[in-house]
């Protein structure tokens, strides 16, 4: 086995090995860092490239790319609240408050080092187990990795913030939202309301976006100004390290965790990610400053999104069965090469395994290299006025949204799930159980099919059921304790500043929830029993809780709205509308023209920037949306009143 | 101009080459230039990137371009999402009738048609078909089912088959537990032919199938270590659309041959109609490329020819055998009576069906 590794190590001394894997890093890195764009743009972009290089150098390119995905998007996720792929959601909580203080180098340096060690440690695992992967991953049944969803569903638990009630019902919203789409076993399609577009569910890329990216874009540009105050980031640097080794336990423990979401079908990166970071919360002796800017909180989830891509590869090379949405490419890019993944794949082709891992490896650091030193220079962005860079970031992230199914569906649910995402921030709705319980619906919901149509009820009582249910009992035990403690685990962050919606908006909020229950609840009349399991059993218990919400709400004293709250509210409404308007013009008239006319409104008529700078910034940013459009493939349908 | 390299002796006949270059030359500036030459065709792929028909199209892409006289650019757009049914109407709504616009299909896009689903509104009967490749499927069983032969299948108790969906690939063997009438059940909602094999690995299920190139990679290993048996493929087709034995794997018997072997009879009855409506869809006419039917004669020939140099091009046969699963690359027009077939289904077989996936596994259709 050793020989094969070194003699793969050796194709690394080849110039083009050499060259390729810098290529894919450097596009991996770019597309990490653009809002919403992961590993699957990544890969798929570099895709047509490979039909004509060997199998080997095709996969240094496509692996080089796959591994910094994770590493660049956190800058993204950091400095302007938006997750930089969907798995970096978990690193806004506490990444972007810190950049908010002024802390941004501290926050960045300490997840481009956890990211390395991550993907180091990923690396070492994937070699280790390749003897044994087979049998570990055979041991797991689907009643088991049912149990290790739920284990991880129960996570949530300790993301809940201070209102408890609210951060369980944005946990049922989530996973009421995952179940829309088809049921498994396409028995029935839930929620789709004759909707070609809603069968597929939606994708958790417009999910992470709007709830995340598009709640925190309208909230900067009502507060107004830059992101954060001009102070050096100096030391920063040094301290985020410095984090790292203090910390080093997370970093383990959260690299593990990512290995282990790789390895298991069905749970993937953003999964992998949330459920270090709950790990993290759950061991956390203080937990006050978690989404609050805790450098701990970017460690966690930093060391598991990197590693996940490496407990990706194990199914997809030992079993032919991708381990995620990148691992499927690069399967399908194997195939191109007549080399079909399996059981022999580790005695056929060894140096190619290994070839996969080195590149893995070297991108890791190369990766994280790249990043530091781009850094500094983008941590200055902190410190231009927000509204001057709004149009690129609203325009990337629209070309985020609708790269994933390339239909106007994924732009209205950006924004609709934006519009969400801000109230539920205003109102002390916690998001990450929602995006929790989101990614984790789907998966949970086929185990659940599988165990009960193969087992009946037996499959309750398997060892190992047996042994993560008790795990589960002891968690839920500790997340209530810790409850009643008055343990205050953490609050996402909220504006800064007196509240910005009154208790009037919260009743109505509260009550617009329990409506969506009640009628998801009476849609699911008509599902067949398997496929209405899951409606029910979100939204039954999240009814209650909801009465329950709007009985405390009415009950609580009113809260005075300052009158600068209102105006601020009215300006972060016009904002949102505004991106609703950018909506419709690409809708009447198409992608190009609605794009240079919303951005160079945007900065002409409202930032005021003068009328050559707002030319030239609309001209290089249609130029740049275009050539982006290019890369991805993207298909913009001409306008309904023509243009294009 | 590049100089025209001549392994002949004789001067002469390097002057007759030369001669008859510029009579081709000649020829093609008298607007006899290839239909092709300078255009670009687009491939409408109505599945996401790096599925297996975006692989397969992919692959034998770069050696149609080769093929094609004038060289045309060929440019791949996935249109994936919604059963295919996006894409599927892209093709149908837009496509002009120069042949610059084909389409790849699957299965996936003819079970919707053959099951009446009414979203599905697309036509397969004004399209022509360019290019057809079949694809097949293996039936095996784990030894701790009890089965050792074929013959053993009649007696065997409590079979129990992983799938995906009992409207995909799935219906084949689902049906031929029926038609065989085995005490067989399918546990479905795997996510993939590739999750359902893992179950079977771990004891899970006992009878699976793969489609032949995944059976060759991932299941023959399994039958060396004595993990697994082989049982029967669904077969293909004869030119006249008689199913017979899979060329790829010769040695095991198909369905119905399994059939009499148990049973002593030709097979018949409903669920044989059903069996013999849906395994073309599902395996012998899989995956085809389409040209809009009032395309220019033209258009389709030049693939057909580029179909016959490339079934006796030796590099093309090795470099993509695993991708086209050891089956030749046909041309379509010599399958287009047994394709257009294929999805022609009567009302009776269609109610048949319906009614069997709700009541059996709680499907519920439109």
């Amino acid at each position: 086995m050793w020989d094969a590794a070194l003699i793969a190590l050796g194709k690394f001394a080849d110039p083009v090995h050499i060259g390729m894997l810098m290529a894919g890093v450097m596009a991996g890195t770019v597309i990490g860092i653009l809002p919403g764009l992961g590993g699957i743009a990544s890969v798929a972009i570099l895709l047509p490239f490979i039909f004509k290089l060997d199998v080997h150098t095709a996969m240094i390119l496509l692996i080089g790319s796959v591994a910094v995905v994770h590493t660049s998007d956190t800058i993204t996720s950091v400095l302007i609240g938006t997750p930089g792929s969907a798995a970096a959601a978990a690193t806004v909580l506490d990444g972007h408050p810190l950049a908010k203080q002024g802390q941004a180098g501290r926050a960045l340096s300490a997840a481009f080092l956890s990211s390395l060690i991550g993907g180091l440690i990923g690396a070492v695992f994937l070699t280790l187990s390749l003897p044994i992967a087979r049998p570990l991953v055979l041991l797991f049944g689907s009643p088991e990795l049912l149990m290790l969803c739920v284990l991880g569903l129960s996570f949530a638990g300790f993301l809940t913030g201070s209102q408890p009630l609210k951060g369980a019902m944005s946990a049922c919203l989530g996973l009421l939202l995952g179940s829309v789409g088809a049921a498994p076993t396409e028995a029935v399609y839930r929620y789709s309301f004759d909707q070609l577009y809603l069968l597929d569910g939606i994708p958790l890329v417009g999910v992470a976006l709007g709830v995340f990216g598009i709640a925190e874009i309208i909230d900067l540009l009502a507060k107004g100004g830059q992101i954060a105050e001009r102070i050096g980031l100096g030391g920063g640097w040094i301290q985020g390290m410095k984090d790292v080794m203090r910390h080093w336990g997370i970093v383990v423990r959260g690299s593990l965790i990512g290995v282990w979401a790789g390895i298991l079908p069905g749970i993937g990166a953003t999964a992998g990610s949330w459920m270090s970071y709950g790990h993290v919360v759950a061991m956390a002796r203080d937990r006050e400053r978690f989404g609050k800017g805790d450098i701990r909180g970017v460690i966690g989830p930093e060391s598991a999104n990197n590693s996940v891509e490496a407990g990706d590869l194990i199914p997809t090379l030992l079993f032919s069965v991708p381990g995620g949405a990148p691992a499927a490419i690069l399967l399908g890019a194997l195939f191109f090469y007549g080399i079909q993944p399996g059981p022999r794949m580790v005695q056929e082709n060894l140096d190619l395994i290994f070839t996969i891992i080195w590149g893995f490896a070297f991108a890791n650091a190369i990766g994280a290299g790249l990043c530091l030193l781009l850094s500094p220079a983008l941590a200055r962005l902190t410190w231009v006025p927000f509204a001057k860079m709004a149009p690129a970031i609203v325009v990337t992230i629209f070309i985020g949204a609708f790269q994933s199914s390339q239909h106007f569906g994924d732009l209205f649910a950006l924004l609709a799930l934006g519009f969400l995402g801000w109230l539920m921030k205003q109102l002390g709705w916690a998001r990450a159980p929602f995006l929790v319980g989101f990614v984790l619906s789907k998966p949970t919901e086929q185990y659940l099919w599988l165990s009960i149509s193969r087992y009946g009820a037996e499959w309750l009582w398997r060892p190992g059921v047996i042994v993560m249910g008790l795990l589960l009992l002891a968690t839920i035990v500790w997340i209530v304790v810790g409850k009643l403690k008055g343990k205050q685990s953490l609050d996402e962050e909220s504006t800064e500043g007196p509240p910005l919606l009154g208790k009037t908006s919260s009743i109505v909020f509260t009550f617009f929830i329990l409506f969506v229950f009640a009628g998801a609840l009476y849609e699911a009349r008509s599902f067949p029993y398997l496929g209405a399991i899951f409606p029910v059993a979100a939204t039954i218990p999240a009814i209650f809780m909801a009465v329950l919400q709007v009985v405390l709400d009415l009950r609580a004293p009113g809260v005075e709205l300052a009158p600068e709250a209102r105006n601020k509210t009215g300006t972060a409404l016009s904002y949102f509308l505004s991106l609703v308007l950018y909506f419709l013009l690409i809708w009447l008239i198409g992608f190009a023209i609605a794009t240079a006319l919303f951005t160079f409104l945007f900065l002409y008529g409202w930032v005021k920037l003068r009328l050559s700078r707002s030319l030239i910034y609309t001209a290089c940013l249609v130029g740049a949306a275009a050539f982006m459009g290019w890369m991805l493939g993207l298909y913009w349908p001409a306008g309904i009143l023509g243009g294009w | 101009m590049k100089r025209i390299r001549s392994t002949a002796r004789w001067p002469v006949s390097r002057w007759l080459a030369g001669f008859g270059l510029s009579l081709a030359l000649a020829a093609q500036a008298l607007g006899a230039a290839p239909y092709y030459e300078g255009k670009t065709i687009e491939i409408i792929i109505p599945f996401p990137v790096a599925g297996g028909s975006d692989i397969w199209i992919r692959t034998i892409g770069p050696y149609l371009e080769r093929n094609i006289p004038g060289n045309p650019r060929l440019v791949y757009r996935n249109i994936g999402g919604g059963r295919g049914i996006p894409g599927m109407m892209e093709f149908a709504l837009k496509t002009k009738s120069d042949g610059l616009m084909v389409l790849v299909s699957s299965a996936t896009n003819y079970f919707p048609v053959l099951l009446g689903d009414k979203a599905a509104k697309y036509d397969f009967r004004q399209w022509k078909p360019l290019l057809v490749n079949p694809v097949g499927g293996v039936m095996y069983v784990s030894p701790a089912s009890g089965v050792k032969r074929v013959e053993d299948l009649a007696k065997a108790k409590d079979l129990i088959y992983g799938g995906i969906s009992a409207i995909g690939l799935d219906m084949i063997p689902l049906i031929s537990f029926e038609l065989l009438e085995l005490d067989a059940r399918g546990v479905l909602g795997f996510k993939g032919r590739g999750d359902a094999r893992i179950a079977f690995e771990r004891g899970e299920t006992n009878i699976d199938y793969q489609t032949t190139p995944a059976y060759n990679a991932t299941v023959v290993p399994l039958i060396k270590e004595g993990k697994a048996i082989p049982l029967m493929s669904f077969g293909q087709l004869d030119d006249s659309g008689n199913i017979v034995r899979d060329p790829a794997v010769p040695d095991l018997p198909t369905v119905p041959e399994v059939y009499e072997k148990i049973k002593g009879r030709k097979p018949s009855g409903k669920f044989w109609d059903t069996y013999k409506i849906f395994m073309p869809s599902a395996f012998a006419v899989q995956k085809i490329l389409w040209v809009k039917g009032d395309a220019p004669a033209e258009a389709a020939r030049v693939f057909y020819e580029a179909s016959d140099r490339l079934s006796k091009d030796k590099e093309f046969l090795t470099k993509t055998s695993k991708v086209l699963g050891g089956y030749p690359l046909q041309r379509g027009d010599r399958l287009e009576k047994t394709i257009q077939q294929a999805f022609q289904i009567d009302q009776e077989t269609q109610r048949f069906v319906r009614e069997w996936v709700r009541k059996k596994y709680h499907v519920k259709l439109d």
